[in-house]
């Protein structure tokens, strides 16, 4: 067994025993599985680099050293060749892709062995022994000692060759195995796995070498967050191509996603065809069965027969989305019923359409709950479904891939809801530029929010320290408001249809609002307590806490109606504005409650 | 005009303001380093030398700035993280160093934080022992549970207190002949103290860890070489402005509180010996501003490290990765935070020293960091054709020159018992 950070820098001496330089990296041919070795690079004294021919000079090596068979006048100098790697330049210490366990790595050894008079490389080390032998040969036995007195040694993680995907160096002209794995030939699910791994730059690389079909697929499998992100870092022209192939509803997702100014831009790119399918989606509002929905659908009229049926199945099934279902219209696209390829596949060939429609089919309304859509799928098993609008016209089919992914959507939110916790997601580090901006609204609204308060202590001055102890609560008022906000939107996005009327709600909402109240209020009582507050004065800030989360809470009674008459189009997009202000106007209830109650108290 | 209307305010809101200056930019700023110790630094170096460090800050602004620029193009043109670079370029070892000292400056600086918020909720009367405890804990689920974003609204939200700090500066009415002429004339009071606080300063402007964080920003955010020529602008301006926020907390103090001889050890210090002119709800309200740049470094730091060590050595990382998924990631922000608070709650440890020593420790581990970016930057086999231009490298350095001979400085002094 070899490793190589133990041969790199050991001297190589000539046959005649004098030293002529040192090991600096040791080439390998790329075709095999266990690769050879087949070059030996050194660096001579005054640090000039050539290599020399394995096979042909290397007479004999161990840990110490390498010894040639020649005298050093006699070698005769090789270059690198195309097709070799370098294991110390392009493999050590660089990340690869493991292509088996599909896991990005960062190669910490590389294990050689000697078989049959030569060295090969039986794979990279990406466990926790390399990097301590790569820090100093004897931790790595020292650790392993301690570990095995507790029965677990360290264990070897090594990689083969023909599992390893180089990020850094570019293996396209590179000779390889047959068995040798590319990342590009995985499935796209797992490619996306693999790349979600990746900095976006790598992505860009990995993507040169997938055709424009694996890209589709491989981005309709990744995470919605990353999707839009990683369209908009491709150029325009592969971007639409891409958003061509795939399949309309997954286009019209992540082109929404994008800024205004690159939809637009990807848009006119386009096909025509394809670019007015995205649009029509786009009018569709998100998590509807609009939004979710295909065009592509294979309609045919009642007078066809069951082989006219199957043959244009034939001719258009690269495009279509789904095929299990056939759909029957009459005039204006008006949905008859629908026919299963099972009977078209079962009846004879002269069969009319008209003898084999199911009449009576599950449909859907384009404004429709995404979740309530998913929900009848599942109940009534179907592969897909139709979505027809008042006139009955079929608009376009939900189909069960899409479903499936809305169940998952809505049971993450409703952890949400639950837990009360943000979906997990990567710390975006943020640099002082980016955090400004994000922030910039925010900052705006904290700084009015911030001389208004400025201008209450100047008035209030004879209370300065109490208004100190006032503030403590704003924050948990900011919170509130959000929450309470929140919590009727999202009430209002799950039940629209079956929310009770405003009297019922407003009773409702006053009900919760006075418990949750009172449960702020004790909450409050006991931290002023514990900060040895006068009594009276806690009991003051309890009341207007208290208080303040009551009338909030029935107010949210109210947004329903609000955001109903804003005509229903587009209000989710202000949900964000709503839930501020419900803050704003929290705090500035709270302000005015505590100062006016702890002035009643005479605190 | 504005002047005589300026002279008809209330005196107590002239004085509001200029405490406002005092307490500093907080977290809006934080990103860039003027954390809790930042705030403290600065407090400190105006009240107690007035505008003698203010050449310093002028002179530190190109240093910050092509720092940060370098850190970003970097990431820009490899689209790897410093941590990555330094491990591909260098190997095991030197990445065990460079590791090590990240490290070590990322858990003094949260040692900081950490006393940062002890003193601010000692000025609410709420001993350490139950803060510190209370807050690691708080920290600690912040980044478990992925509620962070939420949590930096909120404290963006107090950190607003901040924003009238300029204005608060122009109220204090320094004279501005005298500011300008300071900016221009280097001065060096020679003795152990200055020196000590002069590596303080740059070691908090020009933070280690925030190369790290700026670099990596930019690969999070894809940004290629092509989109640097503009995203650069946003690195520079937000160096900038950092550094002139941090410039006129040094005026505001020094003009307060440095002709009155009242001498301070820490922005809480500065906060309590303004209170006579500001009023006693400063000292809350200051407070509460220290808490939370203090909070949200203190998630921030560790963090940055995690990232940092598990990239360099290929360890898998993200908040969003559970125990048994990323072993080392969560394993090292666990511990980092921990150890941090366990040490304040040492009963023998002096809070303000602890954010003076994590400045210093940052000030003397940034040459070492800036030894290997300026190598890694020159390196055309990395960088390409973006390698560094003669000017920046002479300017970066100068920097490093400076720092070390700074830090040989003041180790001789302690060892020869000057000053």
């Amino acid at each position: 067994m070899f490793y190589l950070t133990r041969m790199l820098g050991r001297p190589v001496t000539d046959s005649a025993g004098q030293p002529i330089g040192t090991i600096k990296d040791l080439a390998i041919a790329t075709g095999e599985v266990f690769p050879r070795v087949t070059s030996l690079a050194l660096v001579g004294p005054d640090k000039t680099p050539f290599m020399l021919s394995w096979r042909k000079f290397v007479d004999a090596y161990d840990e110490a050293g390498a010894h040639l068979n020649t005298k050093a006048l006699d070698l005769r100098f090789s270059y690198q060749q195309p097709d070799e790697v370098l294991l110390a330049r392009d493999l050590l210490n660089k990340q690869i892709v493991d292509t088996q366990g599909m896991k990005v790595v960062r190669v910490n050894d590389l294990k050689l062995s000697e078989s049959r008079n030569q060295l090969r490389l039986l794979g990279a080390e990406v466990g926790t022994r390399g990097i301590l032998r790569g820090i100093w040969p004897p931790l790595e036995g020292a650790a392993n000692a301690i570990g095995s007195v507790f029965g677990r040694p360290l264990k070897e993680n090594l990689i083969a060759w023909n599992y390893m995907e180089l990020l850094d160096r570019d293996l396209g002209n590179v000779k390889l195995s047959v068995s040798h794995r590319r990342l590009h030939e995985l499935h796209p699910a797992d490619i996306a796995d693999v790349l979600e791994q990746l900095s976006p730059s790598q992505r860009a690389l990995v993507f040169q070498h997938l055709d424009d079909d694996q890209v589709a697929d491989t981005i309709s499998e990744m995470e919605d967050e990353i999707q839009a992100q990683v369209v908009d870092d491709l150029t325009d022209e592969r971007a639409s191509d891409i958003l061509e192939i795939m399949d309309p509803d997954d286009a019209a997702d992540i082109i929404g996603d994008l800024p205004y100014d690159k939809a637009e831009a990807l848009l006119r790119l386009m096909g025509v065809r394809e670019a007015r399918q995205v649009r029509k989606l786009l009018g569709y509002r998100e998590k509807t069965a609009g939004g979710i929905m295909t065009p592509e659908i294979t309609t045919v009229s009642e007078d066809m027969t069951a082989q006219e049926v199957i043959d244009q199945l034939r001719s258009r099934a690269a495009e279509a989305e789904n095929i299990y279902y056939v759909y029957v219209v009459g005039a204006r696209r008006i949905l008859e019923g629908v026919v299963s390829l099972r009977d078209l596949v079962v009846s004879p060939p002269e069969t009319t359409v008209t003898d084999i429609t199911e009449r009576d089919v599950f449909s859907v309304g384009p404004d429709d709950d995404q979740e309530q859509v998913a929900e009848m799928m599942s109940k009534y098993d179907l592969l897909a479904i139709p979505v027809i609008d008042e006139a009955g016209r079929i608009l376009g089919i939900v189909t069960v891939d899409d479903a499936l992914e809305v169940m998952e959507q809505e049971s993450a939110e409703d952890l949400r809801l639950a837990t009360g916790s943000a979906p997990r997601r990567a710390l975006e580090a943020t640099g002082v530029a980016a955090w400004l901006a994000q922030s910039m609204n925010w900052l705006a609204v904290w700084a009015v929010l911030g001389i208004a308060a400025a201008l209450v202590v100047r008035i209030f001055s004879e209370h300065a320290a109490i208004f100190a102890v006032i503030a403590l609560f704003v924050p948990l008022v900011v919170r509130v408001g959000e929450d309470v906000a929140d919590h009727e939107l999202g009430i209002l996005i799950e039940n629209e249809t079956t929310m009770p009327g405003f009297w019922r709600r407003l009773l409702g909402n006053t009900l919760v609002g006075l418990a949750l109240g009172v449960l702020s209020g004790l909450i409050a009582l006991a931290v002023l307590e514990a900060l040895a507050e006068p009594l009276a004065l806690s009991l003051a800030l309890a009341g207007a806490l208290a208080l303040t989360t009551a009338i909030v809470t029935a107010a949210t009674a109210i947004y329903p109606a609000l955001v109903r008459k804003r005509g229903g189009e587009g209000w989710r997009a202000s949900s964000a504005v709503v839930t501020t202000l419900t803050s704003l106007a929290a705090v500035t209830l709270y302000l005015a409650l505590s100062m006016l109650f702890a002035r009643v108290a005479g605190a | 005009m504005i002047r005589e209307r300026l002279k008809r305010l209330n005196p107590r809101w002239v004085a509001l303001l200029s405490f406002l200056a005092v307490i500093g930019p907080g977290i809006i700023a934080a990103s860039a380093g003027n954390d809790s110790g930042g705030i403290s630094t600065y407090s400190v170096a105006g009240a107690r030398y007035g505008y003698a460090m203010l050449w310093m800050m002028l002179a530190m602004t190109p240093s910050f700035v092509i720092v940060q620029e370098m850190a970003g193009r970097m990431g820009a043109v490899t689209g790897k993280g410093f941590a990555a670079l330094i491990r591909e370029k260098y190997g095991v070892r030197p990445t065990l160093l460079a590791m090590i000292l990240l490290l070590a400056s990322n858990a003094a600086t949260t040692v900081a934080e950490f006393a940062g918020i002890a003193a601010a909720l000692e000025l609410f009367g709420v001993t350490k022992y139950v803060s510190v405890p209370v807050a690691a804990v708080v920290v600690w689920l912040l980044v478990v549970r992925g509620s962070y974003r939420n949590v930096e609204k909120v404290l963006l939200l107090l950190s607003a207190v901040f924003v009238s700090y300029i204005v608060a500066t122009f109220m204090a009415r320094p004279d501005w002949g005298t500011v300008a002429r300071a900016m221009v004339t280097p001065q060096i009071v020679p003795t152990q103290a200055f020196i000590a606080l002069a590596i303080g300063l740059t070691g908090t402007t020009i933070a280690p860890w925030m190369q790290f964080l700026v670099q990596s920003n930019i690969v999070e955010k894809g940004t290629t070489i092509k989109k640097w020529a503009l995203a650069k602008w946003d690195v520079i301006i937000g160096a900038i402005s950092a550094n002139v926020v941090a410039i006129f907390i040094i005026i505001t103090t020094g003009t307060v509180l440095f002709p009155r001889h009242i001498a301070v050890t820490s922005a809480k210090e500065a906060a309590l010996a303004l209170a006579p002119l500001a009023g006693h709800y400063a000292t809350l309200l200051f407070a509460l501003g220290l808490l939370s740049a203090s909070v949200l470094s203190a998630a921030v730091l560790p963090l940055t490290a995690s990232y940092a060590i598990c990239e360099a050595f290929g360890w898998e990382a993200g908040v969003d990765r559970s125990w048994s998924e990323a072993p080392a990631f969560n394993a090292l922000y666990t511990f980092v935070i921990f150890l941090a608070a366990a040490i304040i709650l040492l009963p023998a440890v002096n809070l303000i020293s602890v954010m003076l020593v994590s400045q210093v420790v940052n000030g003397m581990m940034l040459p070492f960091l800036l030894i290997f970016m300026i190598r890694i930057i020159n390196d055309r086999r990395i960088m390409g054709d973006h390698v560094n231009g003669r000017v920046l490298n002479v300017v970066a350095w100068a920097t490093i020159v400076v720092v070390i001979s700074l830090t040989v400085l003041l180790l001789g002094m302690s060892f020869l018992g000057i000053g």
